[in-house]
């Protein structure tokens, strides 16, 4: 095979990876675009998700301060879990159960304990990441088929990259000489913009990619019933470690502040971000935090009767094969560094979608113009000698 | 020698020519599809309809009693190697949410507290549990419910699993006609 039409094939192959799906895979880029930000554009359109400090000074309260603040102002309602986000123009999330059977997050100033009212009915955040990670396809039994479908794009995207670095001669020297001709109509335009953008976002079109692969392969463990977890299971708290109490009512628990004290005892240096409650009176509590490695968390989990520590999950207890694949979902979401990080993935997301419609436009483009040509030589030749066919449209993406 | 370029297509085949790329769109019909589903299970989970789809009613155990709910109003799934589960949701009355420690639901009668069955988990407000349904569960089978109290007692009452979930019934006896 000559090697022009050897480039000629991978450019083929790198036009048919995406066009048949092109909608598909560009709702897929967009609605993952937005997930990086969603819990920045509820917190825009939801003055009661801000934490606004009532002085520039003001302490942050301790999680039994705001646990006791919730108490104070709402006796019957019981709390479940209280987490901090990473950023802190957030408000505390704290879930909470009401007497009337619902269970929903409300968010809470970190500063005054005040309950600012309850997430919105519509939970944008997690209406884009179910559509963005399943399609909306429910799960049943095991990972949902619209996981699959979605994941599944993992894959012709990172031979998207690799074809496409392979049709575009001499990449890197885009770097250097960077091209964007505004003036020489549509299709140079998105060609060029292509490229351009292509290039700039090697490094994030390899991250999403082999995530989203890792997702794939996630599900096909669970799936089959692989684990590949060196996190032992905890069991229930024995009934000998539940105190029984004379009179009837719960026996006191240890307070959420010495529970992280125990906690940071354990794992030096720890922040506690969150602590959940024990979902029943045989079950623990936990807390946790990010550590030096900002893609992980580190928990530990109590008895809350006595403070025992009966597991804990640091850094050093992850195998090197968990230290890639959980690291995994935090490279995927951008999740793991605050607010510039995400909006880095932000507008890498956005350039990502836009090299979907340019790759579509650039198609469509040549093809009518390929069309065009091919129906000019056509006619020509039929009025000269005996027609040949000219059904082949020209890789001009091939360029020297 | 065919004159490929003058003959005229045929509609069906412009069609396809046309629009084959764009038929991808139509991907977009299966999240449409689901929508309804979706935010039906998101308000069942925030507890905005009720405990679960289909309440069974209020159950006396002993001193105490709890409302007891299927979460959903269908056959028990298969979920994984542990075989069929099937998720019920509970609330305690409001006189005994400070003394009861622990409700547990089983089918068929336990020999002791520490066989009670499986243990619900959540507040006293909401609570639920993954009820384990062999196939082989006989038609007539009774599902209780243990409560045991902070002070170490323990009451027990039981309801028939026709009444519990005659979904599951239904899914039992068409079990039961398999060759």
């Amino acid at each position: 095979m000559s090697k022009k039409s050897r480039s000629k094939l991978w450019f083929l192959v790198h036009s048919w990876l995406a066009l048949p799906i092109w909608f598909f895979v560009l709702i897929v880029c967009v609605t993952g675009t937005l997930a990086v930000v969603s819990q920045e554009i509820v917190w825009l359109a939801n003055p009661q998700m801000r934490a606004s400090a009532p002085s520039d000074d003001a302490p942050l309260l301790s999680y039994d301060q705001v646990l006791a603040a919730i108490k104070k102002a709402e006796p019957q309602t019981v709390v479940q879990s209280i987490s901090r986000p990473d950023e802190s123009h957030f408000a505390l999330d704290v879930e909470v159960s009401y007497p009337d059977g619902r269970s929903l997050t409300v968010y809470v100033n970190p500063y005054t304990g005040v309950i600012q009212g309850p997430a919105p009915t519509f939970n944008f955040k997690a209406f884009t990441r179910a559509l963005h990670g399943w399609w909306l396809v429910p799960f049943t039994n095991g990972f949902s088929w619209g996981w699959y479908l979605v994941s599944f794009l993992g894959l012709p995207m990172l031979a998207s990259l690799v074809t496409g670095l392979v049709v575009y001669k001499r990449f890197w020297k885009g770097f250097f000489r960077p091209t964007l001709r505004i003036r020489h109509g549509a299709r140079i335009f998105w060609g060029d913009f292509h490229r351009l953008s292509g290039i700039w976002s090697i490094w994030f079109i390899a991250v999403i990619s082999i995530t989203g692969v890792w997702f794939l392969i996630r599900a096909l463990l669970f799936d089959f019933q692989i684990s590949i977890s060196s996190e032992p299971i905890i069991p229930a708290m024995s009934r000998e470690s539940v105190p029984i109490s004379a009179d009837g009512t719960p026996p006191p628990r240890i307070s959420l502040d010495s529970a992280i004290e125990i906690a940071q005892q354990k794992i030096p240096g720890l922040e506690a971000s969150f602590v959940s409650l024990p979902g029943n009176a045989y079950s623990h509590m936990s807390v946790g935090g990010r550590g030096w490695y900002p893609l992980m968390f580190q928990t530990a989990t109590l008895n809350p009767y006595n403070g025992d520590i009966a597991a804990s999950r640091l850094l050093s207890d992850r195998s090197a094969l968990e230290f890639v694949t959980e690291s995994m979902r935090p490279l995927h979401t951008g999740d793991f560094g605050g607010i510039w990080i995400k909006l880095i993935w932000f507008f890498f997301g956005l350039l990502l979608s836009m090299m979907v419609l340019s790759g579509l436009l650039i198609w469509t483009k040549r093809t009518a113009l390929a069309t065009l040509n091919a129906l000019k030589r056509e006619d020509k030749r039929n009025r000269k000698v005996a027609p040949r066919s000219t059904d082949r449209h020209e890789p001009s993406e091939v360029r020297p | 020698m065919s004159h490929i370029g003058i003959t005229p297509p045929s509609r069906l085949n412009r069609f396809w020519h046309k629009w084959r790329f764009h038929l991808n769109v139509l991907l977009l019909l299966i999240p449409l599809g689901f929508m309804p589903k979706y935010f039906a299970d998101a308000s069942l989970f925030r507890g905005d309809s009720g405990l679960g789809e289909r309440e069974i009613g209020e159950i006396q155990v002993g001193p105490w009693s709890l409302r007891l709910a299927e979460l959903r109003n269908q056959a028990p799934i298969l979920t994984g190697p542990a075989g069929y589960m099937k998720d019920f949701s509970a609330a305690l009355c409001d006189a005994c949410v400070d003394h009861v420690k622990a409700t547990y639901l089983r089918i068929g009668k336990p020999r002791s507290l520490r066989a009670a069955g499986v243990i619900f988990f959540g507040t006293p407000y909401r609570m639920g549990t993954q009820l384990p349904v062999p196939e082989k569960t006989a038609a007539d089978a009774e599902l209780w419910i243990t409560m045991e109290g902070w002070d170490g007692s323990m009451h027990q009452a039981s309801i028939p699993l026709r009444q519990a979930s005659p979904a599951t019934l239904a899914w039992l006896n068409k079990q039961g006609a398999k060759p």
